[in-house]
């Protein structure tokens, strides 16, 4: 019985920082509408400023405390109003979601290159000790982290409901257009809640900090934990995001006692998917009522990115002529394997381009489609015998099963239930690779994996590999440019802008985004095979959820809904730290760095701002056609 | 017989304490060309919304050919031929003019996925035909010239055109269209009469949601009018302009 209460207790304490991260998330989304992904950032960001003031400089605990969180918060407001107020404003749902994604990245990369990539613990605040209550002993950390916690609900609750700018906050969250008539700077609301969250997190995080360590992408652990708990407990209900993530970090802690350390996350992610399948809105689904609309976003202004059709087959010839001759060049070592890498990620973005770009569905989880062709291919290629073609074709079957059972999850899903359940199936697929260690060798990886090869043929070398996915890629790119071009690129755009539209016109939505999951989830488990072959070895960190948000990145940065795009980002994000060797540290920021300034100086991308100009260009002989009516 | 293209059976719908739609009936014969009309907030569109199960009816029911459309999602009652229209024109950004047009023929393209993607020659052809007819509509209504261009760059009223040809796009067996002329000037509103007119008499239904009366009384053969969620009469224009309740009603509401 005292282990069960050892056990409880120890879930409450890191339920406690679940339940905090959830805290900011629904403190956020209350005002802004936004799930703010980089949260749990903060929360390293506070821990790390706390190493600095109290283990560093030396500094006594609660002086340490208190600049850590005024300067958390100081950098908070920063990113803030020059990235997440300004894109809330101007950005559909499910872009904002891939924008603080992308903050969580180059927070991550900033905490990465300050703090370096090994765990840091901070001393206990007040010794080592225990407190002893007969057969039960509680680490005093877990009291300081309780209390924190109390202190900080208290405190934001008095905030919101007992003061001045607490109704002020209140108000944008009900009516943000009324709220802005009555005189209230909706855009200031927006970023003292981003400040609130960012003091949140800090606190949390230097709290937590003594009693698990902590290192530069625990933020991501945190963010996901607390997006969880904020599901569990029904988005932007205070009382729900504590009990949501005290149940969390409760069942986690059980889960890993009685059942397996091993898959304390599996039960909690499955947990959830089945949560969001039998009650999307949450247990306590809270926020004030808004009025039901016929349309369920503002409606967005997109470019309209096309080539013209004469000079397609040109451009394309060149590319790919261009892409194909590389190998032959002199170029600096280890550029060639960089460009297979490229070219095997590249097929994977290409299905993600058609998902997101295309049919507008949010996918935080791709790189959990990856993880099922590679393991897949490669498991039946080392420990079956299988020939690599049959293993490939196994992976990308089991991805297709696994798609269509996703898609009984999320198939009424949107925005940012949509992308929390394709982050819980990445994570799902994340805690497998790592938990079913006699399958998959475990977190040290699969080794011995064969080469690829069709009949006889082995692709042993970088350049065989690169002209393989070279010639892959080319023939899924025509492929779709064609579907593209035709009703099914119809259909896809026009569930991405406006579903109810597009049914009222008969479009089957559901089956157009069933078929657009199939296809990228498909090319994601090609891509994973591919890459398992091209390296011999397949370990989880290759392809977990850090991995969906890096092809993201890549899409973005290419261009969305583009195709080709995607290769550039791809080529971009991997050749440049193959180049200038010293930029590997600062990868991660400069992924994250991109992938927002991206989002909001060049929402077009790259390749598509290039066939923009083109398209210009082309129309700029026959402009005299050029004028709107009025 | 035939049956009658649309039946509305004491439809109601209710937005929480707001009746705004009150026990309504009606019915349009096939091939006819009727107009929805009443003061702003009337309950038009919510009624619309309800006959396409957007909002279901909270009481009553709907058949369309004869079929009760109870409990059809939207794109099976698109799948039967009824096609709707909204009151805030909803073109497909991201899009051009053309291709809004064409998304509209979605239940009409026979070629296999796989067979465009190969471009197989059927599988052209049919694209080339669709465009064809796609064009003509579009030139039909002053709209060709803008063919390649951002459909979400066109004003208002063009966007709105659009959307018409759209729907026509998806061969309609009867059309419902919420105020397709607001936002046009008064020549480019008597285009969309005669075009109208021309729909109806190739034989496709048509119930339209209008303010201007000159053109309601001028194409419509049947004119239904709601006031504050209520059915106050149905009847030929003559017999409605003649009728106090109808003008009452417009009295009140703009008095
Ligand atoms: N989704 C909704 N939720 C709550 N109330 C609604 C909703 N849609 C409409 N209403 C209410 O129903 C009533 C009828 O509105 P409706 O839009 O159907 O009127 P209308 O006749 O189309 O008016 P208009 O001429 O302005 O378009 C109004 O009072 C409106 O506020
Ligand atoms: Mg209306």
């Amino acid at each position: 019985m005292s282990g069960f209460l050892q056990i409880v207790i120890g879930g409450l304490s890191q339920g406690g920082v679940f339940a905090a991260v959830a805290l900011g998330f629904s403190l956020v989304y209350r005002v802004t509408g936004v799930v703010n992904l980089s949260q749990g950032a903060f929360c390293v960001l506070g821990a790390m400023a706390m190493y600095y003031f109290q283990v560093v400089f030396g500094w006594p605990t609660p002086i340490a405390a208190f600049a850590a969180i005024v300067s958390v918060v100081a950098f908070g407001l920063l990113v803030g109003v020059s990235t997440f107020v300004p894109a809330v404003s101007t950005l559909p749902v499910s872009s904002t979601l891939v924008l603080t994604a992308g903050l969580l990245t180059f927070l991550e990369g900033v905490a990465l290159i300050v703090w370096g990539n090994q765990p840091y613990a901070l001393p206990p605040f007040s010794g080592e000790a225990p407190v002893v209550f007969g057969a039960l002993r509680i680490p005093t950390q877990g009291l300081w982290l309780a209390g924190g916690t109390v202190a900080m609900i208290a405190a934001l609750w008095r905030l919101v409901y007992r003061t001045s700018l607490g109704r002020a906050l209140q108000a944008c969250a009900e009516n943000a257009t009324a709220a802005r008539l009555m005189g209230i700077d909706t855009k200031r609301m927006m970023l003292i809640s981003f400040g609130l969250a960012a003091a949140i997190g800090a606190t949390s995080g230097l709290l937590v900090a003594p009693i698990t360590s902590l290192q530069f992408d625990s933020g991501s652990f945190f963010t996901t934990s607390g997006f969880i708990a904020v599901a569990i407990g029904g988005m932007g209900s205070f009382a729900g995001s504590v009990i949501g993530g005290l149940t969390l970090g409760v069942a986690e802690q059980l889960a890993a006692y009685y059942v397996s350390s091993l898959f304390a996350n599996t039960l909690a992610l499955l947990l959830l998917l089945a949560m969001l399948l039998w009650r999307p809105n949450g247990l306590f689904s809270s926020g004030p009522a808004r009025r039901v609309d016929v349309r369920s976003e503002a409606p967005v202004h997109r470019a309209v990115i096309r080539l013209p059709d004469g000079r397609m087959i040109g451009l394309a010839l060149a590319l790919v002529i261009g892409l194909g001759v590389m190998p032959l060049l002199p170029l600096p070592n280890g550029v060639l394997p960089s460009l297979a890498i490229s070219m095997i990620l590249f097929i994977a973005v290409l299905g993600l381009d058609v998902l997101m770009g295309w049919a507008g569905q949010v996918s935080l989880g791709q790189a959990g489609f990856m993880a099922i062709g590679g393991y897949t291919a490669a498991i039946l290629a080392t420990t079956y015998d299988w020939s690599p073609l049959a293993g490939v074709a196994a992976g990308v079957a089991l991805a297709l099963v696994c798609a269509l059972l996703l898609s009984l999850v999320t198939g009424k899903l949107r925005g940012h239930y949509l992308a929390l359940a394709t982050l819980t199936f990445g994570l799902l697929v994340d805690s497998l690779t790592v938990g079913l260690i006699d399958l998959t060798g475990g977190p040290s990886g699969l080794v011995g994996i064969p080469s690829f090869g069709v009949a006889g043929f082995d692709f042993d070398t970088p350049a065989s590999m690169y002209w393989l996915a070279l010639a892959l890629a080319a023939i899924f790119v025509v492929l779709l440019e064609g579907g593209m071009r035709s009703k099914f690129g119809r259909d896809l755009q026009a569930v991405r802008t406006d579903q109810l539209a597009a049914a009222a016109l008969g479009v089957n939505v559901g089956r157009v985004k069933t078929t657009a999951l199939c296809i990228s989830s498909a090319l994601a488990s090609l891509s994973g095979s591919l890459y398992a072959f091209n390296f011999h070895f397949l370990s989880p960190e290759m392809v977990a959820t850090p991995r969906s948000f890096e092809m993201i990145a890549m899409l973005v940065l290419g261009g969305e809904g583009t195709l080709v795009g995607g290769l550039f980002g791809a080529l971009a994000l991997t050749l440049l730290p193959t180049l200038v060797q010293g930029l590997a540290l600062y990868k991660t920021m400069a992924e994250g760095a991109l992938l927002v300034g991206t989002f909001l100086l060049l929402p077009e991308g790259l390749f598509g701002r290039f066939v923009l100009a083109i398209a210009r260009w082309g129309k700029a002989g026959s402009m005299a056609q050029g004028k709107l009516p009025t | 017989m035939t049956s009658p293209a649309l039946e509305v059976l004491d439809v109601s719908r209710r937005f929480g304490g707001l009746l705004a739609v009150d026990q309504v009936s009606f019915t349009i014969a096939q091939g006819g060309l009727s107009a929805l009309i009443g003061p702003n907030g009337a309950g038009k569109t919510t009624l619309f919304n309800a006959i396409t199960n957007l909002f279901p009816p909270s009481a009553g029911e709907v058949r369309f050919l004869g079929e009760s459309l109870a409990g059809l999602a939207g794109d099976r009652i698109a799948r039967l031929g009824l096609i709707r229209t909204f009151q805030s024109a909803r073109v497909f950004p991201g899009m051009t003019v053309l291709e809004n047009a064409l998304a509209g023929a979605c239940l009409h393209v026979r070629a296999h996925p796989a067979a465009q993607m190969l471009r197989l020659p059927g599988a052209r052809a049919e694209e080339r035909k669709l465009r064809g007819k796609a064009e003509a509509l579009l030139d039909l209504i002053g709209l060709l010239a803008f063919r390649d261009s951002a459909a979400t760059d066109l004003p208002m009223g063009a966007q709105k055109n659009l959307e018409v040809v759209r729907a026509l796009m998806a061969n309609p067996r009867m059309l419902l269209l919420d105020e397709p002329a607001a936002g046009l000037n008064d020549s480019e509103t008597a285009d969309l009469a005669a075009l109208l007119t021309a729909i109806r008499d190739t034989g496709v239904t048509i119930m339209v949601v209008e303010h201007n009366m000159s053109l309601v009384m001028g194409i419509a053969d049947q004119v239904i009018v709601l006031d504050a969620g209520k059915l106050v009469a149905v009847g030929s224009p003559t017999e409605i302009q003649a009728n106090r309740r109808v003008i009452e009603a417009y009295v009140g509401a703009e008095g």
